[in-house]
């Protein structure tokens, strides 16, 4: 696993040069947002895999993180890097106004909840044609981040717009690793297993579940707001309830509960949108059965089971 | 005599038209170890709910180290010092031996740093390292809860909440569905743990409870029949009569 894990890093960092070798240069870009859709599968991934709650409302921080760029830039004429912060602090805002609800429920009461105040907020964006440009969405042009003497630093350069990704996306995975080794991960899990015995230990479970939900909506607020950056564009499609259920399901591919498992899923299953998508229009039938065959035979998903056949042989 | 740990004052919990608990005056004193026992829906385990905050009283107090914890929710009653198992074993099944017990000694610290690696906590560690002993699960520490045989369920159940440090422990059916090895087993482990630990037990196995309890109430049909030493329960007509069902014959019971 440790050896799979440095493999991947290498090839992370060394990828700008190495793909363009082997296949067409806009690759780079596909892997870029394959970090991008990977993250929002881990904001999804904490509240399933590791404190129990199925949500199915991150597209809408998601959406507040994208949102939150393109005002900053077009509105409130920010540079990039004050957007960014904004659209973050926005998006996790909102969801510790929605946490503060829906964490209340639990299970299909929970789901539902979340559905609905995506559902609420993609309505709103869509009808609200004159602020958010509706299902046409709202497109920018990106200030540099920086000038330093005759160097200019700006995500339209790939190679550094691919960088700041992999910087933003691995400190959040940092972040991830940090939290969940430490008593609140722990707690994290133990409301997941058994959220009557936890209050019984003298665990507080709204707190916690309400701590998951508003980390979770960070994690979805950088996701958004990095995917903005990169396309240079911000629209109500993505704030969709469908947008988190894919985040959900490449979360149950992957592996729920395993860091890694989230993005491993959402790159597969992005992969194989882009070889199929443009020769098959049917291929989500495609996708349904790989669920379905997961979820069946591999509950775990594929890191699930990769470390649970690991532990086996020890 | 010191003040009592647990006091209740008319305490009473209604289901629509159902009485479960009816108006209920209970006094543990501290330093003892207490069981109830009763027939099956006399509110011994609706008594034990509404003391530790799963159930709202229809009426009455409850104070616990001379708080009144009347209608708190669980957590705030668990960090007061009381700790509590239940019927059905209630553990974290998919955490590791250790997990469970770790975060039980743990959440006493309010504060939950969500940086420092959970390993880092020395005095957390050694409370989990001497609770897995108590009750012989310390070779255990890293097989899952979920995998575990239903007797070690049982003690592990028993590991969180001494790991707790609690004033008071609740045991609900505590030997309940154990072979007979794991109730000899369970219950020393119990007599031990009374030394240090107020305990207050809800048993339907009286041969049991004849053997570690030094005092004994009686409920029935919600309210409490009688209360007593062990010898005075064991020859107590009344008590006789809520077992049994059958009314018995006054020359009888004198005799």
């Amino acid at each position: 696993m440790k050896i799979a894990g440095a493999v991947v890093a290498a090839f992370l960092l060394i990828a700008p040069w190495l793909l363009p070798k082997f296949v067409p240069e806009f690759w780079v870009s596909i892997l870029a947002e394959i970090m991008i859709w990977g993250l929002l599968a881990s904001s999804a991934n904490l509240l399933l895999g590791y404190t129990g709650l199925l949500s199915f409302g991150q597209s809408l921080y998601f959406g507040f993180g994208a949102y939150g760029v393109a005002f900053g830039i077009t509105r409130f004429g920010l540079g990039v890097l004050p957007s960014f912060f904004l659209a973050v602090a926005i998006a996790t805002l909102a969801a510790a106004i929605a946490g503060f609800f829906a964490v209340r429920l639990t299970w299909h009461y929970f789901a539902i909840i979340t559905v609905v105040f995506s559902l609420i907020f993609y309505l709103v964006a869509v009808g609200w044609k004159s602020l958010t440009g509706g299902d046409d969405g709202l497109s920018f042009a990106l200030p540099p981040i920086a000038k330093l003497g005759n160097l200019e630093l700006t995500l339209l350069d790939p190679t550094f717009q691919y960088f700041f990704i992999l910087a933003v996306v691995g400190a959040c995975y940092l972040l991830q690793w940090l939290v969940l080794r430490s008593p609140l991960g722990v707690a994290f899990t133990a409301v997941r297993e058994n959220a009557t015995r936890a209050g019984l230990v003298g665990l507080n479970p709204y707190l916690i579940r309400l701590t998951s939900f508003v980390i979770a909506g960070f994690l979805a607020g950088v996701a958004g707001a990095l995917f903005a950056l990169f396309s240079r564009y911000a629209s109500a499609q993505y704030m969709y309830w469908t947008v988190s259920g894919e985040a959900v399901i490449w979360t149950i591919v992957g592996g729920a509960g395993t860091l890694f498992g989230p993005a491993i899923g959402a790159a597969l299953l992005i992969l194989v949108r882009e070889e199929l998508s443009g020769y098959w229009e049917h291929y989500l039938i495609l996708v349904g059965i790989l669920v379905l065959l997961v979820v069946s035979f591999a509950p775990k998903g594929i890191v699930g089971s990769l470390q649970a056949r690991r532990a086996a042989r020890q | 005599m010191s003040p009592p740990i647990l006091s209740v004052r008319g305490l009473t919990k209604k289901f629509g038209g159902l009485t479960a608990v009816n108006n209920i005056d209970f006094d543990l004193p501290a330093g003892e170890l207490h069981a109830i026992i009763g027939p099956n829906g006399a509110g011994k385990t609706t008594f034990f709910n509404v003391v530790s905050g799963f159930l709202r009283p229809s009426g009455g107090r409850v104070s616990f180290n001379g708080e009144d914890i009347t209608g708190w929710a669980t957590h705030r009653i668990s960090r007061l010092g009381m700790a509590r198992t239940l019927q059905i074993k209630s553990v974290f099944n998919g955490l590791s031996v250790y997990d469970n017990v770790w975060i039980a000694a743990h959440a006493r610290n309010r504060f939950l740093h969500p940086l420092r690696p959970a390993r880092a906590y020395a005095d957390t560690a050694a409370v989990v390292e001497r609770s897995l002993e108590a009750v012989g699960l310390a070779g255990r520490s890293h097989e899952l809860a979920g995998n575990l045989a239903h007797g070690d369920v049982a003690l592990l159940e028993i590991a969180i909440a001494i790991a707790m440090r609690p004033r008071l422990l609740l045991l609900d059916e505590p030997v309940a569905g154990m072979s007979p090895e794991e109730t000899e087993r369970t219950v020393l482990k119990i007599k031990e743990l009374s030394a240090s630990i107020n305990i207050l037990l809800i048993e339907h196995d009286v041969e049991a409870v004849f053997k570690i309890a030094e005092r004994i109430t009686v409920m029935t049909q919600g309210a409490v029949l009688c209360q007593g030493t062990a010898q005075s329960i064991a020859a107590d007509a009344r008590v006789q009569e809520a077992y049994l069902g059958v009314p018995v014959v006054a020359g009888s019971a004198h005799a």
